[in-house]
């Protein structure tokens, strides 16, 4: 087992960066061998085709995660997780840090879904935007006023004037009847 | 936030998605570390992102 999953499984055992400082740098070369490609495959969706912003993000989510690497004690699939999330905000923020503002311009009821042309076009896409249609308005709309425009739940609640917990909640039923949906039309597991 | 509170677990949408506000994120982060449950979930949740990606206009993705 690699030193990464058995450090992140050992959960009372605290590392003193002091005092092994070889082990460190092996900790964050393996963080990079496992998880550095398929993350910056991620990343580079969110940041366009800005590849060296998205090297910069990959970097700082790794080292955010050595940082934490005795309290992250979950299995791999939870640290891919926690590291997709972190990687988000670091470009979330990173967008508000370059003056990029989310576009509050748009009307709530413009189609954030985006109709690819039909070369573009996966079978994952198209199930995906059906599945999105065929959910209820309220739950489609969390979707699209988060996560489809980059903004935050906080930013999401003030658009649409409900409470926080609110949009958080939908959100939750929201995923759950989405990945229901594609789970029953396969392209979910 | 509650930690143990039914609002607390649905924060795991949010979380997954990349979308909770960073002042929610270490108290979900606590409740997770905490919670089988929202652990399993989050695992459950896990393929949304890139799924949603599939029809994310390019237009959000690569704007600068
Ligand atoms: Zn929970």
């Amino acid at each position: 087992m690699c030193l990464v999953r058995r450090q992140l499984d050992t959960r009372f055992e605290r590392l003193d960066p002091d005092d092994e400082p070889d082990r460190d740098d092996r900790l964050i070369r393996e963080l990079y061998e496992e998880f550095g490609g398929p993350l910056l495959r991620q990343v580079r969706q969110t940041t366009g085709n800005d590849l060296q912003w998205a090297e910069d993000v990959v970097q700082e989510t790794l080292l955010r995660a050595w940082r934490n690497a005795p309290k992250l004690t979950w299995e791999r699939g939870l640290l891919w997780a926690w590291l997709l999330t972190v990687s988000r905000r670091i470009v979330i923020d990173g967008r508000r840090r370059r003056g990029v503002r989310p576009r509050e311009v748009e009307p709530p009821e413009a189609d954030s879904i985006a109709v690819p042309d039909t070369a573009d076009r996966t079978l994952a896409s198209i199930v995906v935007a059906e599945a999105l249609r065929g959910l209820s308005p309220d739950h489609r709309e969390v979707i699209e006023q988060t996560y489809l425009r980059d903004r935050t739940v906080n930013e999401a609640a003030e658009i649409l004037g409900i409470p926080p917990g609110t949009v958080k909640s939908r959100l939750y039923y929201a995923l759950r009847a989405l990945r229901a949906v594609l789970k029953e039309r396969g392209v979910a597991n | 936030m509650s930690v143990f509170g039914e609002s607390a677990h649905h924060d795991v949408a949010a979380y997954a998605l990349g979308v909770l506000d960073l002042e929610d994120v270490q108290g979900f982060e606590l409740h997770l570390a905490a919670c089988a449950q929202c652990r399993v979930e989050l695992e459950e949740l896990r393929e949304l992102p890139g799924l949603l990606d599939e029809v994310k206009s390019e237009s959000h993705r690569t704007r600068q």
